[in-house]
């Protein structure tokens, strides 16, 4: 039983950090109808952000500054920088092909995508920058249930991520940017005949889910202490199999879809075995996309002719 | 069309600009070879990639092998790098830049067991010698591949001496051990794993991508009766952020690990076994000045630069006796020198001759335990 | 509801008078056809008006560069695609040695790969992010079937045999694939075909490791042979993918002109619209992946049994984004563009950055070209060049005098390149990190370029080139196997937003739904 729960909180930790990445990809994909396939990447700078914030301040065992603050730091920074960098994104890249072929942007996305990971390569290096968290949030600073540890990192990233789950849907449903934001996602040029401005709308949720992803990143850089250029491709391909399986589009698919990906590899690995771990979320998402391809959440799109 | 145009000139351009590269170094090595031991040698490693740390130590080690010697022979060897991302495919590419250039006689590496698998019949085909500092597949000096060598031991002397090891050492009932889905690693587990069920071990297997960065699932199957976690993975710090993982669910089992995981800074574990099949050049006191060197030049540094340094050394002293002796190096008088290459002490500390297959002779594994302070300590074989 | 009759209609009549339209029979049509399409003696219903605006809308490139593209288009596909064929089947001759056959050979197999992803992505409008498994599909059918993997000996089926297995093995592997694609629109079926490409990667390395090898692949695959003969020399497998290549451009191009290529066209450019029109969508879908399938599976035959063993890692993500970028570069929906794309994009990519030191004539000759191209009138890029010239001897003098290891590198170019820009082009003695901080300058300079128009263009042109250069000079052609990554992306993003149809493709507008 006490397996059971520690796989479960692994599961719900991961899921946390997937479901982050889902929610800002499903949010760019609700206004632009756009995959954005750099969208990992992002999430990858955002991991590095960090990792320089902390040597910045000394390395992990000699910071300058208390902890709280360099994790405040840290967050802020790397959301700030990292939505900074999907606003300029949208506005040089996807801006110009709105009204393009459907293929297009995406096939640019995967330009952007695969340029992001090897300018990180070029800039950093391939080594691996580790962030040796255990170094300043010790191991005991935990919980223990039983026998299931909890460690203060998991409980951190599974606070701020409902934090900022709810913060964003309380932002989407209750605010004015949140309506202009459905509104441009249900018909942009309906909207832009309604005094909106589009182009500040989109630039908007591309900073926000952006932003998300850079704080995922760092999160991950927390939890798992390694960043490399190759991070991103693996956590994008996860997240868009959260926001797919959630329904794309919405935004509390997204967050379900993160948890169900985390907890289903986090229980196929521990019952199962980690060998076959990714083929069987693979096959899980081609059976939830043959059966239900709107996903969980997802309202059927209707097209009119 | 205009485009037609130029991507035909273009298209034309490039590939004749190409070969006038490989031709152009490989007219200058003819001419002057005779006259002051001028040629050039191959490194083909992992430079970059997810195991790129391992490849440019690798590189460091055999441009600095290469000074050193070129100082005290007297030679102008040169180094032409071929990076293959430990990609066979890659691979081939590189390798056949290398046979087609003339000026080149003798290569180092490349890295990966299944890149050798692949390149091999390439030098057969050409005759040219080629010394790997770390491919460690047991099926590859049977005869398939005439021109391959090694300076490090192999997985089916490795594994065994390792399982052995764990079985009389800690008595584990149970044991976990897990690949990263490479060659090398699985070679390991399929060498271990038997040894380990005959002796009526329970054996968990498990099985991540490198790419995986996140180990707490797996960890959390880790029973309180495991002992032993065997890691025989390349990337060292994927091996320090499971034994954090270990710490912060509390388990005990302590972690053994091979080659890839010899990181000193990077793999610190306090309570870790590391199998190598290099020594850890630090202790031995005849490389003094070559670790001195090294670490100036390059920082920190594992066990998979000094075997390519051993590598290298053995094609430079090659190719010098070749020239002392009067001729002009070819890829047939080099491969024969390497054959017969004898030599008494290396970097390694041991002595380097070759086994008909291309094994070094008496190759030895060396076994490190991890103390508190993160020092790698040799444990004496007895 | 039960049918009423309708009452007669009173009121004005709405019948419109219908001019007489003269209309010929098809060979006197024919004869009278002129050369841009329009018919002597005014327009046909329906023939003329379309083949009239469409011969419009191709833009022709202005002065002679037109005429020479009207008269290679005069002189019609098939002889186009022979002389090509023969101008690659006699390259050899020109005394290329093992490595450069090599490069040809995987060029000729990017470009067998890019033809066959056409199919799919260009003629379909359909985005395959899984295609490469189909390529790996075939290899691995391959290595199965014509080694010692399988079985105590093996089976070693003449290659005869096993090659057109393998290819209707992929087409079938390509229906399965395509299935999912008739519920799908078209976003959801490249993460689908993403994964699935994945997860074929992920099942070759890890399930059944007795069978498919796992990460060590399967070895000793046995050579092409037919009828006796054996090709093992990089000579005989450069001539066999040239041969396979002009034949399947040959069989693609019938397929094109014909009902299949049509309705391929008109699925991808309305897929509702088709529908109307009784074209089988979902039966046509089916097909294009079943043909691109098995291109790719042709073309993975042909790499196991020239690399002698296969592993999981050969058909990874990396490969697809330069078969993409092909493609993109190319123009994709064209079969021509499609093959000229894929040479140019693999030998840049791997024949010129293996010898990152000459690689230097291809960056700056590609620098002059655009600027040859794009720079207008002749007197402002005379100033551009000018003004660089001047800009960085300023610079270099500037650097050399606050500090001399401000100057103390040399440019990594070789050959006459780099003795030209050696007083030109700052190089510091520690050159790693102010190239990465050149790097990032000129990212940023390319998308200020690029925002800005008329003289601050011009005048942001000079650092901007300068800044290039320096880059290069310093850490690009330091880390060749990441800088040409870098291309790759870089052609993605710049021909689809700059020419999303490519060299050779034609423009396509897109209806909005």
């Amino acid at each position: 039983m006490a397996f059971f729960f520690q796989e479960l909180v692994n599961g719900v930790t991961t899921g946390a950090l997937y479901a982050l990445v889902a929610l800002g990809f499903s949010m760019v994909y609700g206004v632009l109808k756009l995959l954005n396939f750099a969208h990992g990447d992002l999430y990858m700078v955002g991991a590095f952000v960090g990792y320089f914030v902390i040597q910045w301040f000394g390395g992990p065992a000699a910071l300058s500054i208390p902890v709280p603050v360099v994790l405040l730091i840290m967050f802020v920074l790397a959301a700030v920088l990292v939505g900074l960098l999907g606003v300029a994104i949208e506005r040089f890249a996807y801006r110009p092909l709105r009204d393009a072929p459907r293929i297009a942007p995406l096939i640019t996305a995967i330009g952007i995508s695969f340029f992001l990971e090897n300018a990180a390569l070029l800039l950093f290096g391939a080594q691996y920058r580790v962030y040796n968290t255990s170094e300043f949030i010790s191991f005991s600073s935990g919980i223990q249930i039983g026998s299931v540890s909890i460690d203060a990192v998991q409980i951190m990233v599974l606070a701020m991520g409902l934090v900022l789950m709810v913060g964003l849907r309380l932002l989407v449903s209750r605010t004015k940017l949140g309506k202009q934001m459905r509104a441009v996602a249900s018909d942009r040029e309906a909207a832009e005949m309604l005094g909106i401005n589009v182009n500040f709308t989109i630039a908007a949720t591309f900073f926000l889910g952006s932003a998300l992803a850079g704080v995922a990143g760092v999160m991950a850089g927390l939890l798992f202490n390694q960043v490399t250029n190759t991070i991103g491709f693996v956590a994008g391909l996860k997240a868009f199999t959260a926001a797919v399986v959630g329904g794309i589009g919405s935004v509390p698919g997204a967050m379900l879809g993160g948890l169900l990906i985390g907890i289903a590899e986090s229980f196929i690995t521990g019952y199962i075995s980690s060998t076959y771990t990714n083929l069987l979320i693979f096959g899980l998402l081609i059976a939830v996309m043959l059966g239900r391809p709107t996903g969980l959440f997802g309202r059927p799109q209707l097209r009119k002719v | 069309m205009k485009a037609y145009g130029i991507i035909a000139a273009t298209a034309l351009g490039a590939l004749v600009l190409a070969g006038c590269g490989s031709s152009a170094s490989s007219n200058n090595g003819v001419s002057a070879a005779a006259a002051k031991c001028a040629t050039s040698i191959g490194m083909e490693g992992p430079l970059t990639g997810p195991v790129a740390t391992l490849g440019q130590e690798q590189l460091h080690f055999a441009e600095l092998a290469l000074a050193t010697d070129n100082a005290a022979n007297k030679t102008h060897i040169t180094l032409v790098q071929g990076d293959t991302q430990l990609n066979p495919a890659q691979a081939t590419t590189v390798t056949q830049q290398f046979t087609s250039n003339s000026a080149i006689v003798g290569v180092v590496g490349p890295a990966g067991s299944q890149e050798v698998e692949a390149v091999g019949p390439l030098f057969a085909r050409v005759d040219m010698a080629f010394i790997s500092g770390s491919a460690t597949n047991a099926t590859l000096t049977q005869g398939k591949y005439p021109t391959f060598f090694r300076v490090v031991s192999k997985d089916s002397v490795q594994g065994p001496q390792d399982a052995n090891y764990i079985i009389s050492t800690f008595h584990p009932k149970a044991l976990m051990i897990v690949d990263d889905q490479e060659a090398y690693s699985t070679g390991l587990v399929s060498a271990m794993a038997p040894i380990f069920q005959q002796a009526g071990i329970k054996v968990d297997h498990e099985s991540v991508s490198q790419k995986v960065t996140d180990f707490s699932s797996i960890v959390a199957k880790v029973t309180s009766a495991t002992t032993v976690v065997v890691l025989p993975w390349q990337v060292a710090s994927n091996a320090q952020q499971f034994g954090r993982d270990l710490a912060q669910q509390h388990k005990n089992a302590v972690i053994f690990g091979t080659d890839g995981l010899f990181s000193p800074g990077t793999f610190t574990i306090a309570g870790s076994y590391v199998s190598s099949f290099g020594p850890d050049i630090t202790g031995i006191p005849a490389d003094s000045s070559i670790v001195a060197t090294a670490t100036a030049k390059y920082g920190k540094f594992g066990t998979f630069g000094p075997p390519v340094y051993a590598a290298t050394h053995v094609l430079d002293e090659a190719i010098a006796s070749v020239c002392k002796a009067g001729h002009v190096p070819t890829r047939a008088n080099v491969i024969a020198a390497v054959k017969a290459t004898n030599e008494p002490t290396s970097i390694l500390g041991q002595p380097i001759s070759f086994t008909s297959g291309g094994d070094l002779n008496n190759g030895k594994f060396f076994l490190f335990k991890i103390d508190s302070t993160g020092k790698y300590n040799l444990i004496p074989s007895s | 509801m039960s049918e009423e009759a309708l009452p007669p209609t009173t009121g004005p009549d709405l019948t419109l008078p219908v001019p007489a339209i003269p209309h010929q029979a098809p060979a006197a049509e024919a004869a009278t056809r002129q050369a841009d399409g329009t018919h002597a003696g005014g327009p046909q219903v329906g023939a003329d008006e379309w083949v009239a605006r469409r011969a419009q809308r191709r833009e022709y490139l202005p002065s002679w560069l037109g005429s020479v593209q009207r008269a290679t288009e005069r002189v019609g596909w098939w002889p186009r695609l022979a002389v090509a064929g023969l101008a690659g089947a006699v390259l050899p001759l020109f005394g290329l040695g093992g490595f450069q056959l090599q490069v040809g050979i995987d060029s000729l197999t990017i470009a067998l790969l890019a033809v066959g992803l056409n199919i799919v992505v260009g003629w379909t409008g359909m985005l395959d992010l899984g295609y490469v498994a189909f390529f790996g599909f075939g290899a691995y059918g391959f290595a199965l079937l014509s080694s010692a993997q399988l079985g105590s000996h093996g089976i070693h089926l003449p290659s005869l045999l096993s090659i057109p297995i393998v290819m209707i093995a992929t087409g079938i592997l390509g229906l399965l694939v395509g299935l999912p694609s008739r519920r799908l629109i078209g976003d959801y079926l490249a993460i689908v075909t993403l994964f699935f490409g994945e997860a074929f990667v992920e099942f070759t390395n890890n399930v059944a490791p007795g069978v498919l090898g796992g990460p060590n692949g399967i070895v000793g695959i046995d050579a092409v042979h037919a009828l006796g003969h054996q090709i093992t020399t990089n000579a005989g497998y450069y001539y066999l993918l040239i041969v396979l290549l002009v034949v399947t451009m040959a069989v693609l191009r019938l397929l094109d002109t014909s009902r299949t290529g049509r309705a391929w066209r008109a699925v991808r450019e309305d897929p509702l619209a088709a529908a109307s029109m009784t074209i089988p969508v979902d039966r046509v879908k089916l097909m294009a992946f079943a043909f691109g399938a098995a291109v790719a599976g042709l073309a993975g035959t042909i790499f196991a049994a020239q690399q002698i063993s296969v592993f999981p890692t050969d058909f990874d993500t990396p490969i697809l984004i330069v078969i993409y970028a092909a493609l993109v570069l190319g123009g994709s929906g064209s079969i021509a563009g499609a093959a000229t794309g894929a040479l140019v994009v693999y030998v840049i990519y791997d024949g010129l950055l293996r010898s990152p030191a000459y690689s230097g004539y291809m960056f700056y000759g590609l620098i002059l070209l655009t600027l040859l191209a794009r720079v207008r009138p002749w007197r402002r890029l005379g100033l551009v060049l000018a003004g660089t010239v001047a800009f960085g001897f300023l610079a270099h003098a500037v650097a050399q005098g606050i500090s001399h290891s401000w100057v103390a590198g040399a440019p990594q170019s070789a050959g006459f390149v780099g003795t030209a820009l050696r007083d030109w082009v700052i190089v510091p003695a520690n050159a790693q990190t102010p190239g990465k901080v050149g790097f990032v300058l000129l990212v940023c300079l390319l998308i200020a370029l690029v925002q800005l128009n008329g003289t601050w263009r011009t005048i942001l042109l000079v650092p901007t080139l300068y800044v290039a250069s320096f880059t290069w000079e310093t850490v690009l052609i330091a880390n060749p196997s990441v800088t040409r990554q870098l291309m790759i992306g870089a052609i993605l993003i710049v021909m689809m937003n700059a020419r999303p149809q490519g060299l050779l493709g034609t423009r396509r507008v897109e209806v909005p739904t």
